[in-house]
């Protein structure tokens, strides 16, 4: 009897372990991606399809609130499993124990050649020397003009140095009426005149921030060369060919930059390949067999100096990720090269291997001719105050410049203060 | 002495609940702002700065400036500005005229549009308005009255009259209806007798229907106080507290300190001194108002 009893509770539990196991839900894992839906929504549905066991849900933020976003929910053991991050923003992140450590996870399951493969590894290093994110994306900043209104105003050539950039927007804003260099001079945190004002000043071989040969850091700059910069970028304010409504844009992506753009009432900008994709996109569809007036040139530099930066994306997973092996299953899919060929194509991989694959053509040009001369942000990443701390504090301070609340010479003084309070 | 132990057991959990949903949150602010945490470290937590957080505040340089913005413009202009139009709405909308000609209806319906509005609806509304290639920039255009697109939201001249326009446009409806209907209990023998007297239409507003309107003014006047001055929506979605910070205000820099500058300490500490105004301005309420409230119902 108790054979019997015995082996129809063996015969229930093997029952019951079965159905359980068919019936056990996928893991379901949270993916916040700050661009649109439609970029990765292919790469997803793939990555499902692969690995049935486990579901991604999308989470879409923008780029503005993702940073506090992420570490606010990080901080009370919630947010998403993985997140996409400005590869800047890594290392603060590791060291605030928002991000899981991704060392034995590089170890025993690398991705395909390995961590090396990788462009900006310095910047996914915490303090601890940890690794807290893979690069996945990588990209540079170049300007783009629109080669039939720099006709109209009579400019023949591409600008080379700062000088001709400015007198090519002016001769367009006088001639045609339209806008000359159209940036985003508005003072939001995550704004774009953060990029130039680095620009202009890395390609007069200078810095914010740099180190020096003792290891420790120091301001790069004097209050002159603020002021210089500010000045510069202040003229195209002035003089109008950047219209003042310009102010109140931050973003390279800002709509009525790109419309002004496209439509042929602005004939330069400075952006992301994937802004200028957009754009020529854009441009295509709205005048169908047209070859689009456009061009894209490296910013102006020295034979010796960088004026643009190499920049991109990283994954995260959450610290308290409840399912940090499946997150890493998706980030390492994510970072393939199928990914990178068949759905996720406005962007470049920041694998070098699959970067040299890249034909960048003719529209991307002056993209690939400035990636020699685009710098990584070095000292300003792995120096003592977080880069979006001065991020913020140069945006505002040249808004205030731009904008005439201030004397460039006052707002370059508060800028080099502001940063200076923080520098050890 | 039975009846109050009871009437004080009743009103323990209400107690309770009060501390629990309104003083925790206050007190733990007020310790915060003693402190220099930072969202990158509020995992660790932040270590005691003492009166440090409030000593910089204070000394700041852009201090003076943000508080002359939350102030004059943000408050002050806006809410003046709200009573005096919300007034003359209310009194428009309470003619014979406008009855006469079968409009009343259809103008109050029109006021409860923008009064329905959600804030950020209004905003954004109204930045398309102001845009470049916008309605206004057209019409004035068009009118012959400017020869330039004017960047409204983006130039030091216009930034401030834009967002108290924008914050006009959907409170006042509010104020206008509140006074009207409080126009509406003003009794009519009151007009008769002023006219009988011999009154100027002036003099007739001024003795008969302001003294009944007061109490009203006095409470939304104080409401809108209330509103404006911890209002964050209009001038965050409308500027960024930008261009550069010509339009930051107390709430904005709380949020600036907090979640761009990661700053939790320093921006409690803002947080504490707003809070402060706020209770000076209660207790303003409470002894012009609601004191006489309870005195009217006693």
């Amino acid at each position: 009897m108790l054979k019997f009893i015995a082996a129809g509770l063996i015969a229930s539990a093997a029952t019951v372990a079965t159905l359980g196991l068919a019936s056990a839900d996928p893991v379901t894992i949270t993916f916040r991606f700050n661009d649109t839906e439609q970029e990765v929504r292919g790469a997803i549905d793939e990555f499902q399809k692969q690995n049935p066991d486990i579901k991604v849900d999308l989470q879409r933020i923008g780029w503005k609130d993702a940073r506090n976003q992420f570490l606010r929910e990080a901080a009370v053991g919630q947010g998403p499993d993985v997140a996409h991050v400005a590869q800047v923003w890594v290392s603060e992140m590791g060291d605030a124990g928002a991000t899981l450590a991704l060392d034995d996870f590089l170890q025993k399951d690398p991705p395909p050649n390995g961590f090396a493969d990788f462009a900006a590894q310095d910047l996914a290093h915490g303090k601890d020397g940890k690794v807290y994110g893979l690069p996945w994306t990588t990209d540079t900043w170049a300007m783009v003009y629109r080669t039939d209104l720099l006709a109209q105003a009579g400019v023949e050539s591409l600008p080379s140095t700062w000088e001709e950039l400015r007198a090519a927007s002016e001769a367009v804003y006088k001639k045609t009426g339209k806008a000359g260099f159209g940036f985003p001079a508005g003072s939001s945190a995550s704004g774009a005149i953060w990029f130039l004002a680095n620009f202009y000043w890395w390609s007069d071989g200078k810095a914010l921030i740099v180190q020096k040969d003792d290891g420790s850091y120091a301001l790069g700059l004097e209050q002159a060369d603020v002021v210089e910069a500010m000045n510069y970028y202040k003229q195209f304010m002035d003089a109008g060919d950047n219209p003042q409504s310009n102010l109140a844009a931050s973003d390279a992506h800002d709509p009525a930059i790109m419309q002004a753009l496209v439509s042929g009432n602005q004939a330069m900008g400075a952006m992301p390949p994937n802004t200028y994709k957009e754009i020529l996109k854009a441009y295509e569809d709205a005048n169908p067999g047209k070859e689009p007036p456009f061009a894209s040139a490296p910013f102006p530099h020295q034979p010796d100096t960088k004026s643009s930066m190499i920049g991109g994306r990283m994954l995260v997973i959450n610290a308290s990720s409840k399912h940090p092996e499946a997150a890493w299953q998706f980030v390492k899919y994510m970072a393939s090269e199928p990914v990178f060929a068949d759905h996720y194509r406005t962007q470049f991989p920041a694998q070098n291997s699959l970067l040299k694959q890249i034909d960048f053509g003719a529209p991307l040009k002056g993209f690939a001719e400035q990636f020699p001369f685009a710098r990584t942000w070095g000292a300003y990443a792995s120096g003592p105050v977080p880069i979006g701390t001065l991020w913020n504090i140069t945006q505002r301070s040249f808004g205030k410049a731009l904008s005439g609340q201030v004397s460039t010479e006052d707002a370059a003084k508060e800028l080099l203060a502001e940063i200076g309070k923080q520098m050890p | 002495m039975r009846d109050r132990l009871f009437i004080t057991t009743m009103l323990v959990p209400s107690m309770v609940l009060l501390i629990l949903f309104y003083g925790y949150p206050i007190f733990d602010n007020l310790r915060i702002s003693f402190t220099d945490l930072s969202l990158l470290g509020m995992k660790k937590g932040g270590n005691w700065v003492g009166l440090e957080n409030y000593r910089e505040l204070f000394r700041s340089g852009e201090f003076g400036h943000i508080l002359f913005n939350t102030f004059i413009w943000l408050t002050a202009t806006s809410v003046v500005l709200r009573l005096l139009i919300g007034l003359a709405i209310a009194l428009l909308l309470n003619t014979r005229a406008l009855g006469k000609l079968r409009l009343a209806a259809v103008s109050r319906f029109a006021l409860l549009i923008p009064w329905a509005t959600p804030p950020i609806v209004a905003v954004v509304i109204w930045r398309f308005l102001l845009e470049r290639n916008g309605f206004v920039n057209e019409a004035l255009i068009g009118l012959g009255l400017i020869s330039q697109p004017i960047a409204f939201l983006a130039d030091i001249r216009t930034v401030w009259p834009s967002i108290v326009v924008i914050m006009l446009w959907n409170t006042v409806p509010l104020i206008a209806l509140s006074l009207l209907s409080s126009l509406q209990t003003v009794p009519e023998e009151y007009y008769e007798a002023a006219e009988l007297d011999g009154a100027t239409d002036w003099q007739t507003f001024r003795f008969v229907t302001l003294p009944f309107l007061m109490p009203a003014i006095l409470v939304l006047g104080l409401m809108s106080v209330f509103w404006s001055f911890n209002n964050f929506v209009y001038v965050w979605l409308a500027t960024g507290a930008g261009p550069g910070t010509f339009t930051n205000v107390l709430a904005t820099e709380v949020y600036l300190k907090a979640f761009v500058d990661f700053r939790l300490g320093y921006s409690s500490a803002i947080g504490m001194v707003m809070a402060v105004v706020m209770g000076a301005f209660g207790i303003l309420y409470l002894r012009l108002v609601a004191q006489r409230q309870l005195e009217e119902t006693l």
